[in-house]
């Protein structure tokens, strides 16, 4: 459920065309942000409006999608339910992502001290389970969207922290930064023209994955009575609501997993276009450097091989 | 990929990544990294226990409220429960008075389930290890079984395979556990819904534990295999006449096996997260509904406990995977 | 907030008999199967979503520990359905004029599983322990508040001695919580009590675990049925388990797929699920005491108002809700107690109900006749805001689907629900403050007294006290008929007293009564005998399963 679990990337140009897939995908984004900004556009009907007689309607013409024990038709909930799900999902992924980055720039560039404090408050954190970690924020905020968010971005913020420390260490011993340090120029300069671009595109990569597993940890967390409360639609919230009547009314769950899947599954398609773009325009990057997180991110570990074989040390 | 496309990290003087102080220092080096090892991890298990108490004593509510639950006990009685905690004392003393006790070795009593903290975690342990063992085996073999067969293989295969990766991926371990229970115990009789000891009553809640890790597994694996094969030892080893299957397992493997090894070290530390969940589906009786059960109650000595086994987990599988590692790549060896 | 979520199977008497598939009637649900010789030997599995974390029930707060100690102990009385109380553990017991001495005699053949002899002593270290404040009693003991000593008379003979007269102490004798367990056995430490009781009941405890639940053995030497029980000696079962299963579909998927033989807490959905299962039977136990409902807090905020309290519970239709909600499995409350408790005034059914017009009406007058513009009602320039505390404990909870339906059905009144969200600790908090306008609750008790637990102003919340009266009423009156109905223990002359209080709280629509407090049980056609203990949950007593 961690996001830091990222597969890694497809290389290079290989995968830089646009196929039908990926134009699926981003129709699908497209709409679903859409849902996220203006559902009313795009619901058929209210996602709060109840109507006990017509409740567990099976999917038809006027309700396409069904209705759920509260007779409120599921396709308008899972319009509606865009936005706090898009906002547990993307704005804990992109909590962790700056919060990450930030820690990991600070070590990477903070000095030695600083450099072992942020990782040894990493290495806590990731000593906890993400879901314990969860758990514990949430009952610190209290049940709800916000609460989801933080909690998700919790646990995720070390796996982050860790690939950007590796990420700008790399980037800060190659030539060019060299050169542009020799050329005079400022470290915030530095840092934000040189090692951020360079480094943020692992981080992007992650981030796609993490947006997938921050909406399936937000429904776990529902699933365990910690999720948002009613009657806001929430996809993880109605999907782990269906449950109970799966075997009177499949699609109360069924459509709601499917957005998450077919969100999930877009943002990665778009997500593995992006990557390539990256790698073939950040040209001047250490060689694989694009790839280093997927063995520092998960543990602490990738550090013992680079010593053995010595590489450019000073 | 493979480890010759890995960035130089760790020749930056003073970045330890991980609990690990650098062992190849050399002389009496040896001594001094196990010493600084053992250091960090104190400091790790101290940290992991300071952070779980403070906050669990930042959730709003009283301890003795939710002990006493929503019960009208009276003021004897309330003060009784406040007394036999200690819980009228100030949080620093209370922390203190743990922490002493933890040093001794004694883990405590949890509030809640009228239990030591270690014979609730001890009995609940091998459920949850037999558990997580199954998956993490069953997340390996499958994964690289799929990863051996479909890596540079036809573009439907690979895309087919990743498809249904992504699924494993978006779909949360509670409702594939519901809905293997549902098939192979409801349906078909297969499997029983509860009563974990015997093997049968794992196999159900290993593999739906077991989906999401795969799919993960299998992506890094695929994508590292892909990369080996472009490597030249691939197309000498071909040109030597192996047999394809044989070029995979025998070479490209080898290579593409130490980000998956990192990535199954990280994941069975953190296997607790998916044991929470699956373990309430199947009726567990495990270390992840202790947990669970536990915060919502406020019970601090068995989440700490519980912190304690886990940062512990996490210290003992770095220290592996430093062993492990050198047998996986000969580059790493003979160097300690 | 539900207050009573989570606790497991509520106190619960047999009741109306929901069956499906054979005849149906009053009696043991399990009859409805078809009846034949008693088979001994074999083992039932029963399935229920939570198990307590201690055993021992005169600690625990968990209404599930009632019914994990009910096998294992005996009570000194025992009551039926009617609300009389019978010989089980005492053969006979005379209540002093002044209502404050209760002179028991015990049965002299009696003996716990462990060989300890069944003696007054024995009694009295129970009784004793149960109000020592160090067991940390977090609920027997505020049964019997008055109680002063036991005072041993002779080897089976005693006295229980009260400070002032109480008249639910018969009906708390007789229930679990006050089940007797072995002196000895009682000299063990707390945690190993909470693993392992030993009492005279007839099954013993074979292996116990908070989260898998529990399995007994048949008591062989039992032979000290209670008076009501259709079955002289031990039981016919050579096992009983209880697993426990939280998950209601997996509960409900293991008793289709014959896994066990049978549930408690069947979902709503389960019930109608099961009308296309061959071979279930299904009944529905209310329990007594406070049915499910909505308390307004009359002591500050909107609903100070009489008006505008009526306005709410006869503008929400909550018949029709619970009916269409719940698939008729649960049975609409009219007043503040349900319909199985001893003492429920009967005339309160249909006194009120559904009348929109009326409501509004009373909105008008109470001076909320004008509309803002999301269509919600204001007065002076401020809204019809009622703030309920709520916690969505996950899915399928039958409370949060209602809840959501009342709120829609208000805003169409003119009341703005706001569903005030926040940790189980927050909430317990802004409840004793008083610091919401709504709460749901149900307060399971087996005795009319659940009305002084609820409505009396000794039982108004405060900071450092939880008390149930969640409507924060405090009326004189109410108080005074409550202190008189503890002193008079008879019947009749109780219930009278009930009657008014029950009367006046309706009239001052102090409570929104929504559904009663229902355990909905299903078993396979093979369990058969399974009745109901008046005190609460299903007993196995006298359970069987057909071969």
């Amino acid at each position: 459920m961690r996001p830091g679990a990222a597969p890694p990337r497809p290389r290079g140009a290989r995968r830089v065309r646009g196929t039908p897939g990926l134009w699926a995908a981003c129709l699908f984004l497209g709409l679903i942000i859409l849902a996220g900004i203006a559902p009313e556009l795009l619901a058929p009907a209210s996602p709060t409006e109840t109507d006990v007689l017509r409740a567990l309607r099976p999917p038809s013409a006027e309700h396409l999608l069904g209705t759920d024990a509260n007779g409120r038709d599921v396709l308008s909930r899972i319009i509606h339910g865009a936005r706090p799900s898009l906002l547990a999902g993307l704005g804990a992924t992109a909590l962790a992502v700056v919060g990450g980055t930030a820690l990991g720039l600070l070590a990477a560039l903070g000095g030695r001290v600083l450099d072992e404090i942020v990782m040894r408050l990493v290495d806590v954190v990731l000593s906890l389970p993400g879901m314990l970690l969860a758990l514990l924020v949430l009952s610190v905020t209290g049940p709800g969207v916000g609460g989801t968010l933080l909690a998700i971005a919790a646990f995720s913020i070390p796996i982050y922290a860790r690939l950007m420390r590796v990420q700008t260490m790399v980037i800060k011993r190659s030539e060019y930064v060299a050169a542009a340090t020799s050329l005079g120029l400022g470290r915030p300069h530095i840092i934000v023209r040189h090692i951020l671009p360079n480094a943020f595109a692992p981080l992007v990569v992650l981030a796609t994955i993490g947006v997938g597993a921050a909406l399936v940890a937000a429904s776990s967390l529902s699933f365990l009575g910690f999720g948002p409360q009613p009657p806001d639609p929430e996809w993880g919230a109605m999907l782990s609501d269906g449950r109970d009547y799966f075997a009177l009314a499949w699609w109360i769950a069924v459509f709601p997993g499917a957005a998450i899947s077919l969100t999930v599954l877009s943002i990665t398609v778009v997500g593995r276009r992006l990557q390539g773009r990256a790698e073939a325009s950040a040209a001047p990057r250490p060689r694989g450097a694009g790839h280093a997180g997927l063995t520092a991110a998960p543990g602490p570990r990738s550090r013992s091989r680079h010593d053995e074989r010595g590489g450019n040390r000073p | 990929m493979t480890t010759p496309t890995l960035p130089p990290v760790g020749d930056i003087p003073g970045t330890p990544t991980g609990g690990r102080p650098a062992a190849r220092r050399a002389g009496g080096g040896w001594a001094r990294a196990v010493l600084l090892r053992l250091g960090t991890s104190v400091l790790l298990l101290w940290s992991a226990v300071t952070v779980s108490f403070g906050l669990l004593h930042l959730t709003p509510g009283s301890v003795e409220d939710s002990l006493i639950g929503m019960e009208s006990v009276s003021p004897e009685v309330r003060a009784e429960i406040v007394a036999a905690y200690g819980l009228d004392r100030s949080l620093i003393e209370q922390y203190g008075s743990y922490l002493g006790r933890l040093l001794r070795g004694d883990l405590g009593h949890s509030y809640q389930i009228h239990e030591s903290v270690a014979s609730a975690i001890g009995s609940r342990l091998g459920a949850s290890l037999s558990l997580a063992v199954a998956s993490m085996a069953l997340a390996l073999v499958v994964a690289l079984s799929l990863a051996v067969l479909t890596a540079r293989r036809a573009r439907w295969l690979r895309s087919l395979s990743s498809g249904v990766e992504l699924l494993g991926v978006s779909v949360p371990a509670f409702w594939v556990g519901i809905l293997l229970l549902t098939v192979f115990s409801f349906e078909l009789g297969w499997f029983p819904a509860f009563g974990g000891e015997g093997l049968t009553g794992l196999v159900l809640p290993a593999v739906a534990v077991a989906v999401s890790m795969t799919a993960l597994l299998s992506q890094v694996l695929r994508e590292g295999l892909e990369l080996a094969l472009d490597q030249p030892f691939v197309l000498t080893a071909r040109s030597r006449g192996m047999s394809e299957l044989g070029v995979r397992l025998r070479h490209a493997l080898r290579h593409a096996l130490l980000p998956v090894v990192t990535l199954a070290g990280w994941m069975f530390g953190a296997l607790i997260s998916s044991l929470v969940v699956i373990e309430q589906v199947f009726n567990r009786d495990g270390v992840g509904r202790l947990v669970l059960n536990a915060v919502a109650a406020k019970d601090m000595p068995i989440v700490t406990g519980v912190v304690l086994l886990t940062a512990a987990v996490y210290i003992g599988i770095n220290v592996l995977l430093d062993v492990v590692y050198p047998l996986i790549d000969p580059r790493l060896r003979g160097t300690a | 907030m539900r207050l009573h979520r989570s606790r497991g199977v509520p106190l619960l008497v047999a009741v109306s008999l929901l069956v499906l598939s054979g005849c149906g009637g009053d009696g043991p649900a399990s009859e409805a199967a078809g009846s034949g010789e008693p088979v001994t030997g074999g083992t039932l599995v029963y399935a229920v979503n939570s198990a307590p974390e201690t055993l021992d029930p005169h600690v625990s707060t968990q209404d599930a520990a009632g019914l994990y100690a009910r096998p294992v102990l005996d009570s000194l009385v025992v009551m039926d359905e009617e609300g009389e109380f019978h010989p089980w553990l005492a053969t006979s017991w005379d209540i002093s004029e002044d209502g404050t001495v209760y002179r028991f005699t015990l049965r002299e053949d009696v003996t716990f599983s462990d060989g300890t002899p069944l003696d007054a002593e024995a009694v009295r270290a129970n009784l004793d322990r149960i109000v020592a404040p160090e067991t940390m009693s977090a609920m027997a003991a505020s049964f019997v508040e008055p109680y002063a000593a036991t005072t041993v008379t002779g080897p089976h003979t005693f006295d229980i001695e009260l400070s002032e007269p109480h008249a639910p102490l018969l009906a708390a004798l007789s229930s679990a919580y006050f089940g007797i367990q072995s002196p000895r056995s009682l000299e063990r430490g707390t945690e190993e009590i909470a693993r392992e009781i030993i009492g005279s009941g007839p099954y013993v405890i074979e292996e116990f675990s908070p989260s898998t639940g529990i399995t007994y053995q048949r008591n062989e030497d039992y032979a000290w049925q209670p008076a009501t029980a259709g079955l002289e000696g031990a039981p016919y079962l050579e096992r009983l388990e209880f697993r426990v299963m939280a998950e209601d579909s997996v509960r409900f998927g293991a008793l289709t797929s014959r896994q066990v033989d049978a549930i408690g807490n069947l979902p709503p959905s389960g019930v109608r699920q099961a009308e296309s299962v061959d071979g279930l039977w299904l009944t529905e136990l209310q329990a007594p005491g406070g049915p499910y409902a909505y308390f307004p807090n009359t002591e500050e905020g909107v609903f100070t108002d009489r008006r505008v309290r009526q306005a709410f519970r006869d503008g929400i239709d909550f018949r029709a809700l619970v009916e269409q909600l719940f698939f008729g499995a649960f049975a609409p409350a009219w007043g503040p107690l349900s319909p199985t408790t001893p003492g429920y005034d009967a005339s309160l059914e249909e006194a009120w109900g559904h009348d929109p017009e009326g409501a509004a009406a009373l909105l008008d007058e109470a001076g909320w006749h004008q509309r803002d513009g999301e269509g919600y009602r204001v007065r002076d320039g401020q809204r019809l805001t009622v703030v309920w505390p709520f916690v969505s404990s996950g899915a399928g909870e039958l409370g949060d689907v209602l809840a959501v339906q009342v709120q829609a059905e208000a805003a169409e009144l003119g009341f703005e629900v706001v569903f005030d969200t926040g940790t189980q600790g927050e909430l317990v908090e802004k409840y004793n403050r008083g610091d919401y306008d709504l709460m749901d609750v149900s307060w399971a008790r087996n005795d009319p007294d659940a009305l002084r637990n609820l409505f009396a102003t000794s039982s108004i919340p405060t900071p450092d006290h939880f008390a149930h009266n969640a409507a924060r009423v405090s009326d004189p009156q109410v108080d005074e008929w409550l202190d008189q109905a503890l002193a008079t223990t008879d019947p009749r002359e109780r219930a009278a007293l009930y009657g008014e209080v029950q009367q006046r709280l309706t009239e001052e629509a102090a409570v929104f009564p929504v559904h009663v407090s229902t355990n909905v049980v299903a078993g396979h056609d093979h369990v058969r005998d399974v009745r109901w203990d008046p005190q609460g949950y299903p007993l196995f007593h006298e359970a069987w399963v057909a071969s």
